[in-house]
């Protein structure tokens, strides 16, 4: 079986869920209710891939909300809480999705691996970030031609470069395509000079300056609520693929010949029997989904019951070759623009 | 939409440093949650040996469970004393007061679901959230004592939720009844106990959720389905 833990993307959607779902009193209940509310398992789902392979899986809500983000102690209670959650369920592969896995890496949990009674297992938890890295390079390099931007002469911006996704895709990118060049934007500078020469390659640059160049900008990192982009700064035409969390690209920038697609979406082949995916707010809920959820689904049909993505820099061109090829045989593909999705063929 | 600040989250993680044991803010709430301790144990005792004449056949089995509570309750008496507090015992009666009215009530009409659904699930639900969240703030003596207690709670939990789940059809409806009747008292109990917990660096918003968890698992394995859990439940979470 399968686990995603998920949660809404505010308290106010967190409490239409609740009330949809029938639970009228923890909806009513104010702010400090929901923090001492229970993780929930929501729903079990069945879902056939186009192998032939079908596996059952589970959504765990946390019950956190973004506005419990400044409070330490039950952001990383709501997190531990659901994964003590899943493993008590019996569940083999869990991904942590939206705010969670950033909790987890950001706060430390690995010191917390006891939960009550529980040592929690990490085998039994992916981050999905292999997935989600993967599916954004495939969104690059299907979508910059359409706008009319060849890659071979492009210059990609990573924002983000250094992060566990950053670097994937950065390495992905260097390796795998013939972008013509790469400019590497994050905040510290050690780091990214690491990055730099592991990957032999890519010019370190300041955000605005990187904006400004770049034809492709991929956004791994969370943006600060202040930051202002001027879209004539910008070239024209330019592909934005928004793969932070939370997503809130196009209301920064868009239109005018910029384009803002959502990165690290998936799109499975048939409506799955499930409704908590509008809690993510996609566009098509039964079939659409975080790449990091369908990374636990996919490792799932392939009986990979591993902790396949975790920690920080520990994705590898390996990895994404085969959760990219698990990918496009159990029916995923990658959401592109003008919603017209395009098998993720390699 | 609010964004994670490393430098903000990394201030915010000293919280979980050790209590002081030796000052008197500390002594004087510890007077009052070893009391109630000590009284829920010796209660859990009564409680077990009172189920034991409305379950006969498994009389045995309760008095074995009761004297466990009896053990713990004497660890729980040295926690005090090796902290040179004397526990507040007429707090503790009137904390469990209308808890234990309800029992009684219930013992007198009979009701083995509502007796067992008090002691067996609410009490010990409640009484494991509060170990597990005392543990790692604990002074090592009690630390050690209550380490040892709480796996034993762990039996009693499981010991109503068997029962429970062997007769669920028959019990179902006055589970419902004693939720309704009995949740509200433990949670205005976690009211009465917040500021002293606080004290001892254990926070309410823990302790309700870790409750929940407990009692929730348990009617779970009773068979109720996660929608009449969560309705069940909520009564612990609106005041």
């Amino acid at each position: 079986m399968f686990g995603l833990i998920g949660h809404s993307t505010s308290f106010e959607a967190a409490r239409r869920k609740a009330l949809e779902l029938g639970f009228d009193h923890i909806a009513e209940g104010d702010l400090d209710v929901w923090c001492s509310a229970p993780p929930q398992l929501v729903e079990h789902v069945e879902v056939t891939s186009p192998a032939g392979i079908t596996i059952e899986g589970a959504y765990i809500d946390s019950c956190f909300v973004p506005e419990m983000l400044s409070r330490f102690k039950t952001a990383r209670r709501k997190v531990l809480n659901a994964m003590e959650l899943a493993q008590k369920k019996g569940i083999n592969i869990t991904a942590l999705g939206g705010f969670t896995s950033i909790i987890f890496e950001n706060f430390n949990l690995l010191q917390h691996q006891t939960v009550r009674s529980t040592t929690l297992d990490w085998q039994r938890f992916t981050t999905g970030n292999t997935h989600t890295a993967w599916v954004i390079c495939r969104q690059v390099e299907n979508n910059a031609p359409s706008l009319g931007i060849d890659l071979k002469t492009a210059k990609v911006a990573v924002v983000g470069a250094t992060g566990d996704i950053g670097s994937a895709v950065c390495r992905w990118l260097t390796a795998r395509t013939n972008v013509g060049e790469l400019l590497l934007v994050a905040r510290q500078p050690q780091p990214l000079a690491d990055l730099q020469s592991e990957l032999g390659g890519g010019r370190i640059l300041a955000l605005s300056d990187a904006l400004s160049e770049a034809d492709v900008v991929v956004w791994v990192a969370s943006m600060p609520r202040t930051l202002e982009i001027d879209n004539n700064s910008l070239k024209k035409p330019c592909l934005m693929i928004d793969g932070g969390y939370p997503k809130n690209l196009d209301s920064k920038v868009a239109g005018g010949g910029i384009h803002v697609l959502k990165g690290g979406i998936v799109e499975f082949c048939r409506d799955i029997g499930w409704s908590m995916m509008e809690i993510a707010e996609m566009d098509k809920p039964q079939r659409q989904m975080f790449a990091c959820f369908a990374e636990a689904m996919l490792l799932e049909f392939e009986r990979c019951h591993t902790n396949f993505s975790w920690g920080r820099n520990n994705i590898t061109l390996e990895k994404m070759d085969f959760i990219g090829a698990a990918s496009v045989r159990h029916g995923f593909s990658t959401l592109n623009l003008n919603k017209n999705l395009q098998a993720a063929v390699a | 939409m609010p964004t994670l600040n490393a430098p903000e989250v990394s201030v915010l993680e000293g919280h979980d440093a050790l209590p002081d044991f030796t000052t008197s803010a500390y002594k004087d709430a510890y007077s009052r949650i070893n009391a109630i301790v000590i009284e829920g144990e010796q209660e859990a005792h009564d409680n077990y040996i009172s189920l034991g004449t409305l379950i006969p056949e498994q009389a045995e089995e309760l008095s074995r469970l009761a004297k466990m509570e009896m053990k713990h309750m004497k660890g729980f008496t040295a926690c005090g004393r090796n902290l040179g507090v004397q526990a507040d015992m007429p707090f503790a009666k009137d904390f469990f007061g209308p808890l234990h009215g309800n029992f009684q009530i219930a013992l007198r009409e009979g009701k083995v679901v509502t007796c067992l659904l008090i002691q067996a699930l609410l009490i010990e639900a409640f009484a494991i959230s509060a170990y597990h969240i005392y543990i790692p703030v604990a002074d090592p003596f009690a630390r050690k004592i209550t380490e040892g207690v709480v796996k034993d709670e762990y039996t009693h939990l499981n010991y109503g939720q068997e029962w429970l789940k062997a007769n669920y059809e028959a019990s179902r409806d006055e589970l419902f009844e004693a939720n309704k009747a009995n949740l509200p008292l433990i949670r205005s109990m976690l009211e009465d106990v917040a500021a002293d917990a606080a004290v001892l660096h254990m926070e309410k918003e823990d302790l309700i959720e870790d409750f929940l968890i407990a009692y929730q698992e348990a009617l779970n394995e009773i068979g109720f389905t996660s929608r009449d859990i969560a309705k069940m439940a909520a009564a612990a979470l609106s005041i």
